[in-house]
């Protein structure tokens, strides 16, 4: 898995949005919208490499705190000129209220390029980068408000060790959230679906990214992953309550929320 | 045979914020072999200061032996309980749900339980007012069969049970137009409207059999036209102790009595009480999409 996605790295976004013809974007904005985060809320992207997960969280977090602060200005109408002025300034300074991601994965390569991006498109504060594994997570307990792993969790060969440790460093009242292929239940689809992943996507890994193989491997291991009921019965099985599930596009892809109560 | 509320697998693991009945009780957990989830004590349990009733227990077999974690939905309700008291300051939002996590010591992510637009927090905060009105008409109840209390007249009696329900919305009255617009969603509006008709029964089931005037049909509709009118009316009241509220409230229930001498007249009326009510439900939450684009 490891040399999968250190060849992958550099391509990954370019990959993603030939293979899913953009719709990639709509899934992952999709998941943070579910979440609905408010501001001060911390957030663990794991497997998270390059940075879209975290950015469109700061994004998110950003207006609603827009939002927020608008709303008390416009309480505050009798006030003066200078305690409008000092009111800009302490706020300026906590323009994502004090929300925070970090941002984990595995291959040093993904998040070089996730921390490049951030730079590019200006994402200064508010974001962490980390090593780590899935499967052994480098944080304390009940650390995190919302544990996210869009599109990784297929990748983890323990998937319970992975979702045993989400429940370890999630607080109480926290929320897993796994944003994943799965299984497509309509026939006719399904048969498109099977066609258009096994003709099409490996030869644009090789036109795209000079590699066939890494993505004849993406392609077979989202066969392999649990469907959204066992995925479903896995999550609970770790300790989360409320599980459910959410098809997108008719079960291409699904999202998984559960919390630790 | 013990009846588990979950599934064996689960009862095993340590919740973390479920909080055992055990605790409330300090009772001494037993140690029968399929109890082992009370080796640790839930992690991030924020010891409560003010008493809380006991958890129903899940078995029919007796206390000890039960099940006795909170349920879902137990914990679903003290955290929206807990989230009344930002209303005020953040509407009936998520935002407000997640303060009232936070009080709990659970995360803020907590609120994503619920609907983001704050609909369960609001039939919650009904629900809770109807039952405190229930216990309120229960009480009075019993002090007029203990010979305390004057049984009061039918139009007094209907007067102070809709006064006594409305004045419960004065904390959330800046707040609660934003709630009736809420309340009027489509995928609302089974709930609201059983909480009305349930509240409305209860009153006239308190009333006792003075109403012999009225037909059951005509009785629910009258009542209901006026809480609702009233209660537009308290919405726009700024009037020191919404005198106006209660004035005009007196002025309808006066209405109500002198109609109902002919049945069909009443039954007339209700129609046309309903209609008005719609409309009226229809401005408020007009007015309120309004204000929220402005």
């Amino acid at each position: 898995v490891y040399q999968v996605f250190e060849t992958v790295a550099k391509k990954y976004d370019v990959m993603n949005d030939s293979m899913t013809l953009g719709i990639h974007r709509v899934w992952k904005d999709l998941l943070i919208h579910k979440m609905n985060p408010c501001p001060g809320t911390l957030l663990l992207d794991v497997a998270g490499g390059t940075g879209d997960i975290a950015f469109r969280f700061i994004n998110y977090v950003r207006s609603v705190r827009q939002r927020q602060l608008q709303r008390k200005l416009k309480q505050h109408q009798n006030l003066s000129w200078q305690e409008i002025f000092e009111s800009y300034q302490k706020d300026k300074f906590n323009s994502l209220g004090d929300s925070q991601v970090v941002v984990c994965d595995i291959n040093r390569e993904m998040l070089k390029v996730g921390k490049q991006k951030a730079q590019h498109l200006g994402y200064s504060e508010g974001l962490s980068w980390v090593l780590g594994n899935a499967e052994e997570l480098p944080f304390d307990d009940d650390q995190f408000d919302v544990y996210t792993i869009a599109f990784g969790i297929r990748n983890v060969t323990r998937i319970d060790l992975a979702l045993q440790e989400a429940y370890r460093v999630l607080k109480p009242g926290g929320r897993f959230l796994c944003l994943e292929f799965s299984h497509v239940s309509n026939p006719l689809l399904s048969r498109l679906y099977d066609l258009y992943s096994f003709q099409v996507i490996p030869v644009l890994g090789e036109v795209i990214a000079g590699d066939w193989k890494s993505y004849q491997y993406l392609v077979e291991s989202i066969r392999q992953f649990p469907p959204q009921e066992e995925l479903k019965a896995m999550i609970e099985d770790a300790g989360f309550f409320k599980v459910d599930y959410e098809n997108l596009n008719f079960g291409i892809v699904a999202i998984h929320s559960g919390f630790k109560l | 045979v013990r009846c588990q509320h979950f599934p064996p697998l689960r009862a095993l693991q340590a919740s973390a914020a479920l909080r055992r009945a055990s605790d409330e009780h300090k009772k001494e957990p037993l140690t029968s072999s399929s109890q082992q989830h009370f080796d640790s004590p839930p992690a991030g349990h924020q010891p409560d200061q003010k008493p809380q009733g006991p958890h129903p227990s899940y078995t029919g077999q007796g206390g000890q032996e039960s099940e006795d974690y909170e349920s879902e939905e137990q914990l679903q309700h003290r955290i929206l309980t807990a989230a009344l008291e930002f209303v005020p300051e953040h509407g009936w939002t998520a935002e407000a749900i997640a303060e009232g996590a936070k009080t709990l010591g659970l995360s803020v992510a907590a609120a994503g339980l619920f609907h983001s637009d704050g609909s369960e927090l609001i039939l919650h905060f009904v629900s809770e007012c109807n039952t405190k009105l229930s216990e309120l008409l229960e009480k009075e109840q019993k002090l007029v069969q203990l010979g305390e209390a004057e049984k009061k007249p039918i139009d007094e009696f209907l007067r102070d049970a809709v006064e006594a329900r409305l004045r419960m919305l004065i904390p959330y009255i800046e707040k609660w137009p934003q709630a009736l617009s809420v309340l009027l969603l489509p995928r609302n509006i089974p709930s609201s409207l059983n909480l009305l008709t349930s509240m409305i029964d209860n009153i006239w089931h308190y009333a006792g059999d003075q109403s012999t005037d009225f037909n059951w049909y005509t009785r629910r509709a009258v009542l209901t036209g006026i809480y609702n009118t009233t209660e537009l009316v308290m919405m726009q009241d700024s009037s020191p102790g919404f005198e106006d509220t209660w004035r005009f409230l007196e002025n309808r229930v006066a209405d109500a009595m002198t109609m109902s001498n002919t049945a069909s007249q009443v039954q007339s009326t209700g129609e046309a009480v309903v209609q008005g009510l719609m409309g009226a439900a229809v401005t408020v939450s007009n007015a309120e999409t309004n204000k929220a684009v402005r």
